[in-house]
Formats: C-alpha cells, structure tokens, sequence
C-alpha cells in the first residue's frame, strides 16, 4: 500500500435476517450514505451465531467484526438475542484477553426500522478501526 | 488424613459385592514415583490402588471412554462403574450428568478430600530434589513427603502444589456416593484466579507477545483434547480428520465439508483451535488442569479456561459442575446479563 492510499479496513458484518439485515435494507432503500467496507452475511438469528464464526472472520482476514440483531424483547425466535448476548460476551473478554484489540469486534442491535441506525454503526466501527489498521494476529498466513 | 486401606476395602467390598462392575483408581506406575490410572475389576486387586501427592489424573475421562469405546463388551452391563474422583474431578463428573452423558446410577463416586493440600506440579519439585529422583510420594497432614536415593525430602505441600490446588475454593467432592477425607472447603492458599489476575495486571500489548508465542509453539498434537473428559464429540469441529467417513462418503461430500481450519500447526491455526476449544469448556471445565499437564510444550492453556471461568462467575454468577440439575452456561441466560458492550 502506498502512503497515499487510504487505507479501507474490511468488515465482517453477521446479520439477523429479520432485524439488522432488514435494517441494512432499509438504509440502503433510503439512500443514507454510509462506508462499503462491510460484507454483510445473513444469519436466522444471532443466537445462531458460533463463536467460530467470529475467529474464522478474523483467519480469513476480517480487519473487524460487527454482530448485529433484533432488540432484547425482539427476537423473531424469542431469546436467541438472549442467548447470543451471553456468547459474544466471552468471545469479546477471550479475544481481549490474548491481547487482540477490543475495537476489533462489535456487537449491536439494530431493528428492521432502523436504516438510520444501521448506516451509523457501520459509520462509527469503520471510523474506529482504520487507526488500528489491518488485522494482521489473527490472519492466516500468505504461502508465499 | 486419608488412610488409603479404607479406600482398598471400600473397593474390594464393592467388587465382591457385585454392586460395581469395575473400579477406576490409581496405581503405583511404573515410572518412578508417579501414579498411574488403574481398572481394577476383581476384589484381590483392590490392594494395588493408591492415594498420593501423584494422583492428579482426573479419572473422569476413563468413564467417557468406558461409555464411548467400551460399551460393547461390558459382562456385567447393569452395573455401575467406580470411580476414584478429588474435587474437580466430582465437578466434571457433574458436568456430564448435567449434559446427560451418562446416568447418576451408571457410576458410583467414591470422592476423596484433598483435605489441606491437593496434588503435585512436578514442574515445581525438579528443583527442590537437585537432580535427584523420587521414588514415592506421600501426604502427611501439610507437608508432601518424597522418598530419593538420597533420603527422606519434606516440603510444605503449597510449595511444590499445581495452581489450581493453591486457588482451589472447594477441594472436596460435594456429589459422591462415599467419600474419604475432611471437608476443608475454605482452606484457599492463594485467591481465587490469583494467577490469571497477576497475568491480567499486563497491558494488551504484553498479553499479545506472550500468546503469540505459545500460539507459535503448540504443535496441535491435541493432547489437550484427548485428555479432556470434557472434549468428548466425536466429530471435533476444529479437525477435520475427525469428521467420518463410510463407504458412502463420496470425494465430493468429502471436499464440500466445511473445513473451519487448516491441519498445519502455524499459529493462526491453533489461535483458531485453541480459542474455540477455550469457548467450548466455557462453563465445563472444572479446571482438572489435565489440558496442561498433558501439554508436550506446556503451552499454558490453563489461563484461558480460567479466564472464561472467572468470566462466568463475575458476569453471569455461574459456577461450573455446581449441580446436576442446573443449567448450562452457553444455553441458559438471566434478564440481568450484561449488555452495555452492545450499541
Ligand atoms: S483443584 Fe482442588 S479438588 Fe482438584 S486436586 Fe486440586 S485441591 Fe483437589
Ligand atoms: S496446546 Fe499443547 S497439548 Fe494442546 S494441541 Fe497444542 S501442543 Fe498439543
Ligand atoms: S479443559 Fe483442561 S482443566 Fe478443563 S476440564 Fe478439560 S482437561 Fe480439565
Ligand atoms: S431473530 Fe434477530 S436476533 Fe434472533
């Protein structure tokens, strides 16, 4: 990368199909402008969401990684939000405690009316990462 | 004190008896002083059980087997299986209850008290003996006794104890169907987590190069798996080695499977299994310290398991292999778990 580049961290984005997902729809029917930098996955439900999905991101090259759902209450499948929030918790602290840096991983709820909201975690996350630049710890390695 | 012909007549009465169809102890082995996992299945064995210092094994991954690879050829089916268990090793028995791995009548507990000590880190007795080699180890009230060419060695147990004896808040079997030894729940040495705190004091930066450098060392040998009793699936997410085969399976399933990681030990590899086997004893490890001690390059995996351990208890309240009955931490929650990390 040259000085000059600007340097576009890459986001892992995990969305609940019936909340956050939506809500990204939302935002993007709405014209909000917001960064490309997150390849959204559609999950059911975050209570779905293994842990192994969150370091496979990160071994795959993800600079960041965003887990987003329905609002507590919410969840299409009752307390998969619940569940999720338990999980995401101890892979945050365990990611954090190898010394990864705790801006890498995100975690946020976001409702299938909330485009607005959506545009600005995206907007905020990507803001937060691109001073720590690219993921290199938890990267695979090149073969060279 | 624990006098250990209690515990051989407890097993020969058992046996001859009919009441257990086997009896998972220890027995002096066949490499100096260590202990050594034995089966005994007939009364006159029961004079070859042991109960020292050395008997750090947590025997409970014996009963995962039994069940797993031995079920077929069991002669007397209906009965239980014995089994010595110490404290933590009660608590993973709990755990397999609580996740239904086996029936409370399939195995009867015989607990033992760690009383005012616990077992030995032979880490830490190599340099106590100066190059010598003990020949026996033995519990006497506070102290540790070894036998040596050279005469009789006393240590104060806490000096020469693994960690986790030393933080240790109950080193009793609570679940037990007979048990030898005092309660002496509360005797803690050190605070609990004392040694994941003294690490934490670290900033991240620190925290990094240590980790990077076991990661870098771990030669993904999966010691720390087999010994697990806790790490009892068959098909193991994180090896792809494990995932079956018939002579169903075509070449094209066989590419298609997902392969979360590579086999090659390099460290973003086995950052990737040993977090998620780390995620995956969140809540079951009763931190035997089995992983670690088994681990060819003392890769120290220990931290990470306490590190979800203290996670769960400050954070959710939960105690790991507490009861038989009581939920599991990753498939449970309360109203009140925190959630101001999320936006
Ligand atoms: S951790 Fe506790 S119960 Fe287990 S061997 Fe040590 S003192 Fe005994
Ligand atoms: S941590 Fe140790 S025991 Fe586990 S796979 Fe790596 S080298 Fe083997
Ligand atoms: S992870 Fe290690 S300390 Fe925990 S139960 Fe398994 S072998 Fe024991
Ligand atoms: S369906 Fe959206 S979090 Fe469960």
């Amino acid at each position: 990368m040259s000085e000059q580049q600007v340097y576009e961290p890459r986001v892992v984005a995990f969305l609940c199909k019936w909340c956050s997902s939506a809500g990204s729809d939302l935002a993007g029917v709405s014209r909000i402008q917001y960064p490309a930098n997150a390849t959204p996955i559609t999950v059911p439900c975050t209570g779905a969401i293994s842990p192994m999905y969150i370091m496979s991101a990160f071994n795959k090259g993800a600079d960041g990684v965003l887990v987003s759902g329905c609002h507590i209450g919410d969840c299409h499948y009752i307390e998969g939000n619940y569940l999720a929030r338990r999980k995401m918790q101890l892979i945050m602290e365990l990611l954090e405690f190898i010394g990864v840096e705790p801006n890498r991983f995100r975690m946020s709820w976001v409702s299938a009316a909330e485009g607005a909201k959506f545009a600005q975690v995206i907007t905020d996350f990507v803001n937060d990462l691109k001073p720590l630049g690219p993921q290199e710890k938890l990267k695979k390695a090149e073969h060279s | 004190m624990i006098n250990v012909q209690d515990i051989r007549d407890t097993a020969r009465d058992l046996l001859a008896k009919g009441e257990v169809r086997a009896v998972i102890g220890y027995r002096r082995g066949s490499r100096g002083m260590l202990a050594e996992p034995a089966f005994i299945t007939s009364p006159e064995q029961a004079d070859e059980l042991v109960w020292d210092p050395t008997c750090f094994h947590n025997l409970s991954l014996y009963l995962v087997h039994d069940r797993k690879f031995l079920d077929h050829i069991r002669k007397n089916p209906g009965a239980p299986v014995a089994i010595i268990a110490k404290g933590c090793d009660a608590r993973s028995i709990v755990v397999l209850l609580q996740e239904h791995y086996f029936k409370r009548e399939d195995v009867y507990i015989i607990g033992v008290s760690c009383e005012g000590t616990g077992v030995l880190d032979e880490r830490k007795l190599a340099p106590h003996l100066n190059g010598a080699q003990a020949s026996n180890a033995a519990f006497d009230g506070d102290d540790f006794v070894f036998t040596t060419a050279e005469g009789e060695k006393r240590l104060q147990a806490r000096e020469v104890m693994a960690d986790r004896c030393l933080e240790c808040r109950i080193p009793f079997p609570k679940e037990h169907n007979a048990v030898f030894g005092e309660d002496k729940a509360g005797r803690q040495m050190e605070a609990p987590f004392a040694a994941l705190t003294r690490f934490e004091e670290q900033g991240s930066g620190e925290r990094w190069d240590f980790w990077s450098h076991h990661f870098d060392r771990c030669i993904r040998c999966f010691a720390c798996r087999s010994v697990c009793p806790m790490c009892y699936c068959d098909e193991c997410v994180v090896d792809s080695i494990t995932f079956p085969v018939t002579t169903e399976t075509t070449a094209e399933d066989k590419a298609n499977r997902v392969r979360w990681i590579e086999r090659s030990a390099v460290r973003s590899e086995n950052i990737t299994y040993l977090m998620t086997r780390a995620m995956h004893l969140a809540g079951r490890c009763t931190d035997c310290g089995e992983c670690e001690r088994a681990c060819p390059v003392n890769v120290p995996i220990r931290l990470l398991n306490n590190k979800m351990e203290r996670e769960a208890r400050e954070q959710f309240g939960f105690e790991p292999g507490a009861s038989i009955g009581g939920p599991s931490l990753v498939a449970s929650f309360l109203d009140s778990d925190p959630g101001d990390f999320i936006r």
